[in-house]
């Protein structure tokens, strides 16, 4: 089978498992029950084969061009989400996860491949920089996902009145753990990807830093999450302050995300 | 199965207060009952909702006889308690005895007693000895089923009463409220009530003494906590996770600049219950970041709340009680039809078995090849008899129509 064919089977895969999801929220019950559990590993497994085939296809790693670079990061996604679910059991984190990562993969689905100049694609830096970089994305979109959870059941807490939320989500205090445990997880990844980024940037061009839009915005969200992590680890609780940040802190990192898959597809 | 009884759909609290059985009575109650019933089986359930007499009576009176025995046994005349009570038979029976563990039929739905207050009635049966195989087959199922429904929805879930539903608020903040520290301000009987809810779950109670300072000290010691005198409330505030006020102050005891004072100190959520009435902390500190505040209008409206939720659940419980209890039904009719196929088993054995000697008999001694033919052709003759009938009434039993048509059945068949 061709790395399309299984992307598709993946994205019905996902498709179900989103579904899932969101009857069972509107029904209160149980938002992971076995079956999804059993789609998204079955899709995670199927959405694998399609990277492998794809790199095999295509004859170097396969992330160059938005068909590449979406169905990695959506990959990625799928995968913190599961590392995380056996972790903490937060049912709620689907509500974040199943929507994205369908629009990721249907977005790889209908963009062609892309390519790349030889020099890039055979570069070593390439998959050692994106799978960092992508990695540590992913677990800043954790952050995020539990940093608005946080908000929206902090509102309605401090309303008074429980809606949907207060009967999804963990406690404010989990929320608040855990999106700080993934900021940090997802800073180091940031960390390392923007040191291999210097390095390959030299090693290309001879120079270690440009401030382009992507340098630029990744040193934005960099700075906004040191001080996230600081604060958090100072007062033992981030609270509103660190929800705001981490959602800041995310909205930077889409706009490295986008401004690479615009961009000529590497540094 | 029969059932008889009143709850509080059917009956006003003084019916079922004057109905209700004293525990330490029961085993000598049920012993009576059995006797004079005449049952096989029998069962009291008697809470502050509901009183109910579930007895194993083979004829259609014997609910009647149950209703009659609960009216006269509390002096009352049975015609007098008629509109009050319900009497149950059968399915309908079965059905209640599930719905009613399961606390489908409780006042507040999915409420937790109910659930053990069952258990303890089936065992004081026991112990009294008046539980015979189908009350004990109720017991299982409908308690298994009770579990069940409980933990696969949701109508156990949420808190229904105004001091749970602060500890609810508390989790929902602060997630484990292990060493979480709990401020009292003036001991009233509702702010004792989740304050001992919190320290269960493994919170630090501290109380705050006004002139009394001697009461503040009996509930911290009671709560194994600490008292403190009532200037300390800014110190003991900063430190505070959760504070529950219930002063019977006619003003504000707590106010905003006591928050901001404590706020200022630190950066985690403070969530402030106001139990009293009128209102002890100026509603104003809502305003202040990490403040949750809560006075007990807004904890009944959160309970009201979870209770519509519950209500959504119950749906869900139903369809699980009735499918378990049309189960049990299936397995009892089953029952029926069990001695009936034992029977005519046995009945073709001892024909197979008579007519055997009497060849042998008649052709003396035989080859151990011809015994086996022998053998084999009678034992085909009897089994390919009997499977149609056997395969029917298990068909028959299991439409539940078996009892009705057994007497016919069995003397077709000459049993």
């Amino acid at each position: 089978m061709s790395s399309h064919t299984y992307l598709a089977l993946a994205l019905a895969f996902y498709t179900v498992g989103a579904l899932h999801v969101f009857l069972h929220a509107l029904t209160r019950r149980q938002l992971l029950t076995s079956w999804t559990a059993v789609t998204t590993l079955g899709g995670f497994i199927l959405h694998t084969a399609s990277l492998s085939q794809r790199w095999t296809e295509a004859g170097h790693f396969p992330a160059v061009g938005l068909h590449d670079t979406a169905s990695f990061l959506a990959w990625a996604i799928v995968l913190a989400f599961l590392v995380t679910f056996v972790r903490t059991h937060v049912e709620a984190l689907g509500l974040a996860i199943y929507p994205v990562v369908f629009g990721l993969v249907l977005l790889a689905y209908v963009s062609p491949e892309g390519g790349a100049p030889d020099a890039i694609v055979r570069s070593l830096f390439l998959p050692v920089h994106v799978t960092l970089a992508f990695f540590g994305y992913a677990s800043l979109f954790l952050a995020f996902a539990m940093s608005l959870l946080y908000l929206i059941q902090e509102r309605e807490l401090k309303a008074r009145s429980p809606r949907a939320f207060y009967y999804l989500v963990p406690s404010l205090e989990r929320c608040d753990t855990i999106s700080a445990a993934s900021a940090s997880i997802g800073f180091v990844f940031l960390t390392l990807a923007i040191i291999t980024g210097m390095l390959w940037s030299h090693a290309a061009r001879g120079h270690y830093w440009a401030w382009d839009a992507k340098g630029t915005s990744a040193l934005v969200a960099w700075i906004i999450y040191v001080a996230l992590i600081v604060t958090r680890y100072r007062t033992g609780w981030g609270g509103r302050r660190a929800a705001y940040a981490g959602i800041v802190g995310f909205a930077a990192v889409v706009v490295t995300f986008v401004s690479i898959t615009l961009g000529t597809g590497a540094r | 199965l029969v059932v008889a009884g009143v709850s509080h759909r059917t009956a006003p609290v003084e019916i079922r207060e004057a109905l209700a059985f004293v525990k330490e009575a029961l085993p000598e109650t049920l012993r009576r009952l059995r006797a004079d019933g005449p049952m096989d089986e029998v069962m009291i359930l008697s809470t502050c909702n509901r009183v109910e007499v579930y007895a194993h009576a083979t004829d259609p009176a014997g609910a009647d006889r149950l209703a009659n025995f609960l009216a006269v046994s509390h002096g009352r005349a049975s015609q007098e308690l008629d509109t009050y009570m319900y009497r149950l038979r059968g399915d309908e029976a079965v059905r209640h005895a599930f719905r009613v563990a399961a606390s489908l039929d409780s006042m507040v739905i999915g409420e937790p007693q109910i659930l053990g207050q069952v258990k303890e009635a089936y065992q004081i049966a026991d112990e009294a000895g008046t539980l015979g195989s189908l009350l004990q087959a109720l017991r299982n199922r409908s308690l298994a089923s009770a579990k069940r429904a409980r933990t696969e929805t949701g109508i156990g879930h949420n808190a229904v009463s105004v001091s749970y539903v602060a500890v609810e608020l508390a989790r929902k903040i602060f997630g484990d409220l292990r060493d979480r520290n709990v401020l009292l301000v003036g001991a009233g009987k509702m702010s004792e009530l989740a304050a001992r809810h919190l320290v269960r779950n493994g919170g630090r109670a501290t109380v705050l003494g006004g002139r009394t300072f001697a009461k503040a000290e009996q509930l911290a010691a009671s709560l194994g906590g600490r008292a403190m005198p009532f200037e300390s409330l800014r110190e003991e505030l900063g430190r505070a996770d959760i504070a529950i006020s219930g002063t019977g102050a006619p003003g504000i005891v707590i106010h905003r600049e006591d928050v901001a004072a404590a706020r200022a100190a630190r950066r985690r959520p403070l969530f402030l219950i106001d139990i009293a009435v009128p209102r002890d902390v100026d509603p104003s500190v809502r305003d202040l970041e990490g403040v949750f505040l809560y006075d007990v209008d807004d904890l009944r409206s959160v309970a009201e709340a979870n209770l519509r939720e519950r209500r959504k659940q119950a749906a869900a419980a139903e369809a699980l009680v009735e499918r378990e209890a049309r189960e049990f039904l299936d397995w009892q009719r089953s029952l029926d039809v069990v001695p009936l196929l034992v029977e005519l088993r046995r009945r073709g054995e001892e024909v197979r078995a008579a007519e055997i000697a009497k060849v042998r008999a008649r052709l003396g001694a035989l080859t151990p090849e011809q015994e086996e033919a022998l053998q084999a052709a009678t034992t085909a003759i009897v089994n390919k008899l009997l499977h149609p009938p056997t395969v029917q009434l298990k068909e028959v039993s299991r439409n539940g129509h078996a009892s009705e048509h057994l007497g016919l059945i069995r003397k077709l068949l000459g049993l």
